[in-house]
């Protein structure tokens, strides 16, 4: 069944799409937004561990492979808002130095764009839906950029026990940014330091789509449609133009929606298997995939929690889910002998009654029982991302097995570097260090035998032409020019901050690009 | 706005009622209402929930009261999108039932090659050795799943039952602290 011809359709309707679908239906095009999950309501966001695990994953699963598979079941989302409905908005930026690894460390990428590029839009995001943070006492390592417009959040004594044991071993925590409302702020209540954030936090503090993008776009009249699965992005018979996706609907019946301009929203690991699945005789690889890039340099970050447990109550459950502190002080990309990448610490989250048996995955029986009463009271963890770097064998491509609608599955191949390994190992060691300082009774490092990964790049990265990437710093494709692509897939190198404020801020860069000439991108159609 | 006002404070068995059959009815019980209540099964066999419980009381002290059988009965039964097990955090393939019927047979047939009898029927003692070899990936003749994926998945729908409720936060002495108390359909 075919619909009325749009000028733009979005496809997934989480942190990026909802950036793109926010401008460009405020410039007034005509926007559609398909998502493969329900369309969730903040009614929907019942504090609940079990029940906030109806936000993660649900539609095709991932096939994992690889030395270090991509955990992605517990971070990515499903449905309207996508994983940024459950995301625990630490709000980092990146720094100066992860957009020129290759000229700094002839390691990686380059971005083809710089912090300066980006800076203007990290304050736009900011102002737009609001960061708590201060930026006076990040500046030490905090590059140009504005003041946050709210002040920081509160902290806790789960993440107050960290500063003192981080400073004797000179790493300076300071409150962390967080895309969350440490005061009442654009019609958004202050934050009540539930902890509730990963479950989906209904009372609209922390800034999830549905409270800020993707309600603007909704006022600006674009349509979200749940339930609609995309299964190929269409072109025009000489294969230079897209012309619309086709995607299949809340019944299981199949759709076209015509469009001007086609953007993939849809996630690092979906975006390049939607690209691959559109192969057609003028693009038999897939679609701006003429120099087999398309799924490639997958990236994630290492994770190393290092646990500490005090005798005292220090309200382990108080907080946000995020963060109370942070610091770039590993963030120098050769901070520790022997090992690459940046490192970024973040200390205090508050955690839930999983949390606690998870810190000791090995209790059971009565010694897990004695453990959950003395977490309850005093545990709290230090927590260092590492930087993965790009590498070509980490893709996506298409597996053989199919989903309900005859679509090949995604297969994700990753595996980190020695420079990877090596870097988590240093994370554990420092965190080691910082917990003995502390004072705390006992610590331990939460280091198991999977190397734990979070927050997935790649698979469709911006460089200076087709010859090294998929797309342009806009998120263009370098062959299909109506044909763009949104979100952490077009990162060429990750650092090692949470992502979700870089791809806000370069999603809305992409996006005033796009408004700014949609005549020339779009009109051909 | 105050933050008693926002925060919804519902004191009650009310969380992770699930809807069950009885008597040809549905209603809304929790797991442990159901237990307590005996309510059929939909999915798993008598001797797959006798041992899911055993296993379960081992690894949480509380599990079977607090209905880890009739919980992941219940969740097996429901299309696997509406499921709110962790095993969907934990990557298990759907559908869920294969794993856990997969988990049990694991179980037994090791149990049964290391002590002759089924999981359920051992000591106190004979339970924990034969958790810490499965944990380890050292359990005689375990065919299925892997062990210690197996321990993560139990241990975690265990840890559900007994902690991750308004009663379990309440045991802990930990507030709840709901924004919206967890008491809606699926």
């Amino acid at each position: 069944m075919a619909n009325e011809k749009v000028d733009v359709v979005i496809v997934g309707a989480g942190a990026s799409g909802s950036v793109y679908a926010s401008v460009l239906a405020k410039a007034g095009k005509k926007v559609v937004v398909l998502d493969n999950g329900p369309d969730w309501q903040l009614t929907d966001l019942i504090s609940s561990e079990f029940w906030g695990r109806r936000l993660k994953p649900a539609g095709a699963p991932i096939v994992l492979e690889g030395k270090h598979p991509f955990g992605y079941t517990s971070q990515a989302g499903w449905g309207v808002g996508g994983a940024a409905l459950h995301y625990f908005a630490n709000f980092p930026r990146f720094l100066p130095t992860d957009y020129k690894i290759k000229s700094e460390h002839n390691r990686a990428h380059d971005w083809p764009i710089s912090y300066d590029d980006v800076a203007p839009f990290y304050d736009k995001v900011a102002a737009e839906i609001g960061v708590s943070g201060d930026a006076k006492q990040e500046e030490k390592w905090r590059p140009a950029g504005k003041p946050y417009p709210m002040p920081p959040m509160k902290t806790f004594p789960n993440g107050q026990v960290w500063l003192e044991g981080a400073k004797a071993n000179g790493i300076q925590l300071v409150p962390a940014a967080v895309g969350m409302t440490s005061q009442d702020w654009k019609g958004r209540p202050a934050c009540i330091y539930d902890g509730w954030c990963h479950q989906g936090c209904p009372t609209g503090a922390l800034a999830n789509p549905v409270v800020t993008y993707l309600q603007d776009a909704r006022k600006a009249k674009a349509e979200v449609r749940p339930f609609s699965t995309v299964t190929r992005v269409l072109t025009n018979q000489a294969g230079t133009r897209v012309t619309g996706v086709e995607y299949y609907d809340d019944r299981r019946q199949k759709q076209v929606q015509e469009a001007s301009v086609v953007i993939l929203a849809a996630w690092s690991a979906q975006n390049p298997r939607l690209l691959l699945n559109s192969a057609t005789d003028k693009h038999p690889k897939g679609l701006a995939n003429k120099n087999e890039l398309v799924g490639k340099f997958m990236m994630t970050h290492h994770i190393a929690g290092t646990w500490a447990l005090f005798d005292q109550d220090i309200t382990p459950h108080m907080g946000t889910i995020g963060a109370q502190f942070m610091s770039y002080d590993r963030y120098a990309k050769t901070s520790y002998p022997n090992a690459f990448g940046s490192t970024f610490i973040v200390a205090g989250a508050a955690m839930k009654t999983t949390d606690y048996a998870n810190a000791r995955g090995d209790l059971f029986g009565p010694e897990l029982t004695s453990f959950m009463k003395r977490a309850a009271r005093g545990l709290t963890r230090i927590t260092c991302f590492g930087e993965g770097l790009p590498r070509l064998e980490n893709r996506v491509e298409l597996a053989s097995d199919k989903d309900e609608f005859g679509m090949p599955l995604a297969k994700l191949v990753h595996s980190f570097d020695d420079d990877a390994v090596a870097l988590w190992n240093a994370n554990f060691e420092q965190g080691i260090k910082v917990a003995k300082a502390t004072g705390a009774k006992e610590i331990w490092p939460g280091k198991g035998p999977v190397m734990p990964t979070t927050h997935l790049h790649g698979g469709a990265i911006m460089g200076t032409s087709a010859a090294n990437s998929v797309t342009n710093s806009y998120g263009q494709t370098h062959e299909i020019p109506n044909l763009w692509m949104a979100g952490p897939c077009i990162f060429p190198s990750e650092g090692a901050s949470n992502p979700t404020y870089t791809i806000f801020a370069v999603s809305q860069r992409g996006a005033e690009n796009l408004a700014a000439n949609w005549k020339t991108i779009a009109s051909k159609s | 706005m105050a933050d008693i006002e926002r925060r919804a404070f519902v004191k009650g068995a009310t969380l992770g009622a699930l809807a069950f059959t009885v008597g040809g009815s549905t209603v809304m019980l929790t797991a442990r209402q159901a237990r307590a209540g005996n309510v059929p099964f939909r999915m798993l066999k008598e001797n797959e929930a006798e041992t899911i419980e055993s296993i379960g009381e081992t690894l949480v002290p509380g599990a079977r009261s607090a209905g880890i059988a009739h919980f992941i009965d219940q969740q097996i039964s429901v299309p696997p999108e509406q499921a709110l097990l962790q095993a969907r955090i934990l990557n298990v393939k759907p559908p869920f039932a294969n794993f856990y019927r997969a988990a049990v047979r694991a179980i037994d047939g090791s149990s049964d090659k290391t002590f002759a009898r089924k999981f359920s029927m051992l000591s106190p003692g004979d339970k924990r050795d034969f958790i810490n070899l499965m944990r380890q990936n050292k359990a005689e003749g375990w065919q299925g799943p892997a062990g210690p994926f197996v321990y993560g998945v139990l241990r975690s729908d265990a840890v559900d039952v007994v902690y991750s409720t308004m009663d379990g936060y309440e045991a802990l002495g930990v507030p709840y602290m709901a924004h919206i108390a967890p008491e809606r359909r699926w």
